[in-house]
């Protein structure tokens, strides 16, 4: 008895105070309340933390509600393309660099220098080389988050496994040379294919570009006019990526079969299992590793990172990354260009938020363990409590290199896959596929420079 | 006041029978009524997006263009059939496909379907276990035989290790993607089997009981009676498979993605178009490849149409010319 009059009680209070709120957060917005779409791709397992961030966003913006519509990432290309092309765009669209680049473009969204300036934006508070990522022809087009560094210069290795081979843990490889070494030591093949790997270099258009810079290569000249992969260092990259996978690894597709069906961030991936002992990944790794396996994340006896290495017989190559390059990363919040001028100036604030505010990206990026492109969110003391392997990161993040890119580097890019697969597969040599992609890239290149000139003559 | 009665009645009555007169000449009417909703569909689903494609395939029409595209002519076709080095390999690849999956879901589809026309008890339920595979969701379908055909530990492989066979790299060699991408064809057999199994119920026994008299074996009622009489069946699932072999697109989209697996060597053609619109942006360029394959499509099955005079046994026709 006593303990329904207690639940009665307590559902009345809970439906009073419901009552009462909802009114009082109602009536926090004297004008007209404005819905924002928030088209993006953080995932189903990243909704509740977003959510958290746009609570933050409409207490602070009683007026602006955001719809949070995280996206499959299935059929993600047409999605995208259709909805910033239609008639009623979303408020406001996650885009990587190359779809920020081409909706720029074609005048699909707008601008945002001047809403910086009105809104008085610091945006120095960001790394040069994150923000600078976002400028288009002169202009900025979107806040960066998270960062487009750290996609390509750390890696994790299982330690475990170099020590058995007797490596010292705490001494992973930090060149090229040392890496085939434990390469060579830990990979066990049969006629299946691979049982334990090493490592795996990557077979792409991307993996070689990563490469590429840590052997003094450059992927093109810093107006993005000129292609350079195809120099000295690029044929000698290529060379070493072909050679490491047919001679150590068994080939390229004992790589594509070693992990087909796997997937890091669902925890079903060979590095969990003890077959996997080098892991070039990016920073989201971090969050990932947390999520599925957070024994193994606190365990740092079992794992260690590392800077990518180097080709150490190359006096000039050093411990570098990549940002910007292609897809993965250099992602922003862009302001489609249809909507009425309050509107985007709604999505603005939010995407200033999600940017720049201490409650925005900043504690996103801390809830997974990965670093902010804003500086200050970086030096935040508390990362040392939740991620065992900060300083790396802090260091990685130096080490990284802004590669410039144009709109048609979607095509470039498909382009430079084939030609590095062609080099995998043996049709032809490493010379002679950089310099046919080189050449068909070039001139895709031209026409793109020479139409957009033209337009802007 | 009698009169003006009457006269109302006659008009009435006269009214009536005009309205009866009209709605009998008019009596088609509906059967129009039944066919608008299809017929509206196809308008504004079909037709309309058919002809604005065509429109847009002579166009540079991009992402982003606002207002009338600008018109290029032909500028479109020249590049399909002088500069893109994907066209003739996309091609190649669905030619490929089509070439060795249309054939292989036919025999497939018609041996089940043989096989399902035996009087055995319990048929209706192997008819259904049968069936079962074409009602799985394609993802679905594909999801599952992506883990058939992994190299290590897939369905596949495994059997083949069984009987001392080597283990093929069904999704990592260039030379075996075209035969996975065939093999997966035959999931959906099932539609082809049912349609195969309408027609072999349709087939009359006593062609078959007067075989049997004449001391026919299997292979000449299999020969004589029923491929004769099913080639309408086998020319109609012939045309329907080819038209959606040229159009195969979700199956390798999820197997192998966009790139179209090593080498390309799965880069079907209709990924070569979702390509071009949606990595490219290039929307006009892809309107005018979708033009090209609606073309190539409607030649074959003209000439299909045309050629089946000579093959395709109509029973009625038949009998009408002699």
């Amino acid at each position: 008895m006593q303990r329904s009059r207690i639940f009665v009680l307590a559902m009345a209070v809970i439906l009073l105070l419901s009552l009462g709120l909802a009114p009082a957060l109602a009536q926090d917005c004297e004008g007209e309340v404005i819905e924002l779409e928030f088209m993006n791709w953080w995932g189903a397992h990243r909704e509740a933390l977003m959510d958290t961030l746009i609570g933050h966003f409409e207490a602070e913006n009683p007026c602006i509600r955001v719809i949070n519509q995280v996206q499959p990432w299935d059929n993600r290309a047409e999605l995208l393309a259709t909805a910033a092309a239609s008639s009623n765009p979303p408020g406001i669209i996650m885009s990587t660099r190359p779809e920020t680049y081409q909706f720029a473009l074609s005048g699909l969204i707008i601008p945002i220098d001047a809403y910086v300036e009105a809104e008085g934006t610091d945006i120095s508070v960001f790394y040069d080389g994150e923000i600078g990522l976002q400028y288009w022809n002169g202009e900025l087009y979107g806040l960066p988050m998270p960062t487009a560094g750290l996609i390509s210069p750390l890696y994790f290795y299982n330690k475990n496994m170099l020590r058995d081979a007797g490596f010292d843990p705490e001494s992973p490889p930090t060149t090229w040379q040392e890496m085939e070494e434990v390469a060579r030591a830990l990979t066990v093949a049969d006629a299946m294919g691979v049982e334990v790997l090493g490592t795996n270099l990557g077979s792409n258009g991307d993996a070689f570009v990563f490469w590429l810079y840590t052997n003094n290569g450059k992927y093109s000249s810093d107006d993005g006019r000129t292609l350079l992969f195809n120099s000295a260092e690029g044929v000698e990259t290529l060379e070493w990526m072909v050679n490491f996978t047919n001679e150590i690894n068994g080939g390229i597709e004992n790589m594509t079969d070693f992990f087909q069906d796997t997937n890091f961030s669902q925890g079903d991936h060979p590095f969990f299992d003890d077959a996997l002992a080098i892991l070039h990944i990016n920073s989201a790794a971090f969050g990932h590793l947390n999520n599925v396996a957070p024994d193994l994340y606190w365990d740092t006896d079992s794992w260690g990172v590392m800077i990518r290495p180097y080709n150490g017989e190359n006096p000039d190559a050093k411990h570098t990354g990549v940002t910007g390059y292609n897809f993965v990363g250099a992602w922003a919040y862009t302001i489609p260009a249809a909507h009425p001028p309050e509107k985007q100036a709604a999505a603005y604030k939010f995407a200033e938020f999600i940017g720049v505010h201490e409650l925005g990206g900043c504690a996103f990026l801390f809830a997974q363990s990965r670093p902010s492109p804003v500086k200050a969110c970086n030096e935040n003391p508390d990362y040392y409590e939740i991620n065992p392997y900060w300083d790396k990161v802090k260091e990685a993040l130096a080490v990284d290199a802004p590669v410039q890119i144009t709109p048609v580097q979607g095509q470039l890019a498909e382009i430079l896959t084939n030609s590095v697969e062609e080099a995998f597969f043996g049709v032809k040599s490493a010379e002679d596929a950089l310099n046919d992609a080189h050449a068909e890239m070039q001139a895709l290149l031209d026409e793109f420079w020479a139409e957009f000139d033209a337009n802007n003559m | 006041m009698h009169a003006s009665i009457d006269a109302k009645r006659d008009n009435e009555t006269a009214w009536k029978v005009r309205l009866q007169e009209w709605w009998f000449r008019n009596r088609a009417l509906i059967g129009y009524a039944f066919i608008f909703p299809w017929f509206a569909g196809f308008i504004i689903f079909d037709a309309m997006p058919f002809i604005y494609n065509l429109y847009l395939s002579f166009t540079d029409y991009q992402i982003g263009t606002v207002g009338t595209p600008p018109w290029i002519g032909i500028e479109n076709y020249t590049e399909i059939f002088t500069d893109d080095k994907l066209f003739g390999k996309s091609m190649f690849n669905t030619l490929y496909y089509l070439g060795y999956s249309v054939p292989l879901r036919l025999i497939f589809a018609f041996s089940i379907a043989l096989i399902l026309n035996l009087r055995v008890r319990g048929m209706e339920l192997y008819r259904t276990l049968f069936y079962v595979p074409s009602v799985v969701p394609l993802v679905a379908a594909t999801v599952i035989f992506a883990g058939f055909l992994n190299t290590r530990y897939g369905f596949l492989n495994q059997f083949l290790v069984l009987i001392g066979a080597a283990p093929v790299r069904w999704l990592s060699s260039p030379d075996a993607i075209k035969p996975s991408l065939i093999l997966l064809s035959l999931w959906g057999f099932g539609a082809q089997m049912i349609i195969f199994l309408a027609g072999l119920q349709g087939i009359p026994e006593d062609l078959y009981e007067a075989a049997a008299i004449d001391g026919g074996t299997g292979w000449h009622r299999l020969f004589y009676i029923t491929l004769p009489l099913m080639t309408p069946t086998i020319f109609f699932n012939l045309l329907i498979g080819l038209i959606d072999g040229f159009q195969v697109f979700e199956q390798v989209f999820i197997l192998i993605g966009t790139h179209g697996g090593p080498l390309q060597a799965g880069l079907v053609y209709m990924l070569h178009v979702y390509n071009k619109a949606f990595r490219d942006f290039e929307f006009g360029y892809a309107a005018a490849l979708s033009v090209v394959l609606f073309l190539i499509i409607f030649v074959l099955t003209v000439m299909l149409v045309y050629t089946s005079n000579r093959w395709v046994f109509y029973g009625d026709a038949q009998d009408d010319e002699t």
